[in-house]
């Protein structure tokens, strides 16, 4: 493998953080979804990263599953967001606390 | 003559109570009395018919086997001997007439079910205190009676007043009963069985101490029913019953079931001296009581009230001499004119447009001569006149203590002797406040129901010549009595002719003396304001007072204490802090769901991060 295994999980972990932030930061549902996405993304790409360093095709498979996943899951949440901005009239997740104990 | 036939005297009563409570409502009002008439007459006519089955040592007879546990063994099975045929036969006769006369009174009373019922449940239960040949079939019978008291108390219960003096009877009876209940069981570990005759034979083999405890729990008992000191105070409020119920229960029957129990097991009580004299002392202290409380009451029916008391008191003096003749005569005798003095009485408060205080009586002898000449019967024979009734039973126990040697005895017989006195004198105020000079308040005329009249008479004549019963030698007589309960008959006074005449002299002589006091003083009715004195005897020398205050009032403060102070205070304050400490910390944990998606997530990355610093804690320890 050409680049480092050391390199490769500084930047996954970079992403994942970003993401992480995204997630936190962002009041809005479309931008929480996508942190997410970037979270997830940066798990595949630590996957991969590993299944080229070890040599074993395991971790691709995993990504791959991983990709199906995150497209039906992204379809369902955004199905969501698209309801609740009907529904509540706002996508701000704030907004939305029947839940509250 | 078939010995089972016995079992028709109780149950016959019982079979009337029990249609009456079940199907009284649906049947028409005559035939509810008639039912409850019948059902005791039916009784009285078996106990005449089996009379023969009493002769010798009597007939014991068992239904069935009630109870069998171990050791323990009692039958529903009767014995029918000298003492308990007397008895029978004074019970059931007595009470067919009051509830012939009850028919009569209660003629206008809307639940006359529930009155038969209990009525001829009464009956029952007291023919099962006779007739038990068991401790613990006469302990039902006990049982019974005291819960019919309580029903028939307060029957009129809307008022509260009645219901409280139902409720205070059946309270202050209880306590009794724990004492003879003890009684019971001690006997039944003593002798190892309950069975009346069993335990009368062996009991030569208790020590003098222990027959003197099992003989004060007895009394304690005896006390309880028969409104004994100290625990008299429920007769009086007991008044607050319809007449017959008073008549019936708290003169004729019930009461005298103390006496009854002492006579019944006498050979033991005869064990024991010490007791005998207690017995005595008892009986004269609440004759004395009685006696002087009902000089000043001013409700007819509380005059007679404490009388029995009183008289019941005599009897008790009768079985502490050791003559159980003498208490079974005096008994039969009392039963006699005090139920036809409380139904005199029941006639007088008709009479008077339902009025009870005697001062505002008055004059009746002219509305109701007929009334008067049977309530002046009845007076009679309560306040001793020389050759009725209750002038020989008096006599034979005043002439059986006279005999007894010992201070104690001789204490008892002057306060016999007193109490006589004070009989006869609030006999004759009764009789003059009540029937002698005009009215004293307005009344409009009320006429009696037949059968209230025409069940009078009877008992009049039976009163007056209940002495034949057990006409002493003295007069020509033969003691039939004595003779009849035979070896059951107790000791009997060794006394000559002479002295016997002589102490009757001095009965007869007290007889008129308070006769005289009572012309002297009620003759023309001063109703004065009550001075001290009288209104310490009205409330019974303050015994509800005294009572109130050693028994009621430290009880009720315990009893407060426990349930403020305990209950309410510490176990529920303890409950409720543990209660309110799970709230508060719920209510905590509660704030952290904020129903705030963010909030969710940074608890998501704190966890990250915690986990985070955990793997890395652990890389560092073991790099």
């Amino acid at each position: 493998m050409i680049v480092p295994l050391s390199h490769l999980l500084i930047v996954a972990g970079l992403i994942f953080f970003m993401g992480l932030a995204c997630t936190l930061a962002r009041r809005n549902l479309i931008m929480i979804l996508i942190g997410v996405e970037i979270m997830i993304n940066a798990v595949g790409l630590t996957l991969v990263g590993a299944s080229a360093h070890w040599r074993q095709l395991d971790g691709q498979l995993v990504v791959l599953l991983l990709m199906a996943l995150t497209s039906a899951e992204v379809s369902i949440s955004l199905a969501m967001v698209v309801y609740l901005q009907r529904r509540k009239g706002t996508i701000v997740a704030d907004r939305y606390n029947e839940m509250k104990g | 003559m078939n010995a089972k036939l016995l079992f028709l005297i109780p149950l016959l009563p019982l079979l009337g109570s029990a249609s009456n409570a079940l199907a009284g409502l649906y049947l028409p009002r005559r035939l509810r009395g008639a039912i409850a008439v019948l059902a005791v007459a039916g009784a009285f006519a078996a106990t005449v018919l089996l009379w023969p089955l009493a002769d010798g040592a009597g007939t014991r007879v068992s239904l069935f086997t009630w109870l069998a546990s171990g050791a323990l063994r009692a039958d529903f099975g009767l014995l029918f001997d000298p003492l308990s045929a007397p008895m029978t036969l004074m019970v059931t006769g007595v009470s067919t007439l009051i509830h012939l006369y009850a028919v009569g009174y209660m003629e206008k009373e809307a639940d006359t079910a529930r009155f038969f019922a209990l009525l001829n449940l009464f009956v029952f239960a007291m023919l099962c205190i006779v007739l038990a040949d068991n401790l613990l079939l006469l302990f039902l019978g006990w049982e019974g009676v005291g819960f019919c008291s309580y029903g028939l108390i307060g029957f009129w219960y809307a008022n509260l007043d009645n219901a409280r003096a139902g409720r205070k009877a059946f309270l202050v009876t209880r306590v009794g009963d724990v004492f003879f209940a003890v009684a019971i069981l001690w006997l039944f570990t003593l002798c190892g069985s309950v069975g009346i005759p069993e335990i009368l034979q062996q009991t030569g083999e208790l020590t003098a101490g222990t027959a003197t405890l099992l003989v004060l729990l007895l009394l304690g008992g005896a006390c309880g029913k028969s409104a004994q000191l100290p625990l008299m105070t429920w007769l009086p409020d007991a008044m607050a019953g319809p007449t017959p119920v008073s008549a019936l229960i708290h003169a004729a029957t019930m009461v005298t079931a103390g006496v009854y129990l002492l006579c019944r097991l006498f050979p033991l009580v005869a064990l024991s001296p010490t007791a005998m004299l207690v017995i005595t002392l008892v009986g004269a202290v609440t004759a004395l009581y009685a006696a002087s409380c009902a000089l000043a009451q001013r409700e007819i029916k509380r005059v007679l009230a404490y009388s029995t008391m009183s008289q019941i008191g005599y009897m008790f003096m009768a079985v502490g001499a050791g003559s159980v003749a003498g208490a079974l005569f005096h008994l039969i005798s009392h039963a006699f004119f005090k139920a036809l003095l409380f139904m005199g009485a029941g006639c007088v408060i008709h009479l008077c447009d339902e009025e009870n205080d005697i001062f505002r009586m008055g004059g009746v002898a002219k509305r109701s001569p007929f009334v008067f000449w049977m309530f002046l019967a009845g007076a009679l024979c309560l306040a001793g006149m020389p050759f009725s009734g209750g002038f020989f039973s008096k006599d034979g126990i005043l002439l059986s203590l006279f005999a007894q040697t010992g201070t104690g005895y001789r204490l008892a017989w002057l306060l016999g002797l007193f109490s006589a006195l004070l009989t006869s004198l609030y006999s004759f105020r009764l009789l003059l406040l009540v029937f002698a000079g005009e009215p004293r308040r307005p009344v409009h005329g009320h006429s009696l129901p037949a059968l209230m009249r025409w069940t009078l008479p009877p008992l009049a004549l039976l009163g007056l010549t209940a002495g034949l019963l057990n006409l002493p030698e003295a007069y020509g007589g033969h003691d039939w009595l004595t003779h009849q309960l035979g070896s059951l008959a107790g000791r009997l006074p060794a006394v000559d002719h002479l002295t016997e005449y002589l102490l009757a002299l001095v009965a007869g002589c007290l007889f008129l003396f308070g006769a005289l006091i009572a012309w002297d003083r009620y003759r023309v009715v001063i109703d004065r304001t009550p001075r001290w004195h009288q209104r310490f005897l009205l409330k019974g020398w303050q015994a509800d007072g005294v009572i109130d205050r050693l028994i009621v009032r430290p009880f009720t403060a315990c009893a407060e204490f426990c349930w403020q102070g305990l209950d309410r205070s510490l176990i529920e304050g303890l409950l409720q802090t543990l209660a309110a400490g799970c709230l508060q910390l719920g209510d905590r944990l509660r704030r952290l769901t904020s129903g705030r998606l963010s909030h969710y997530l940074s608890g998501f990355a704190w966890g990250l991060l915690l986990m985070l610093t955990w793997f890395l804690l652990t890389l560092v320890k073991q790099g």
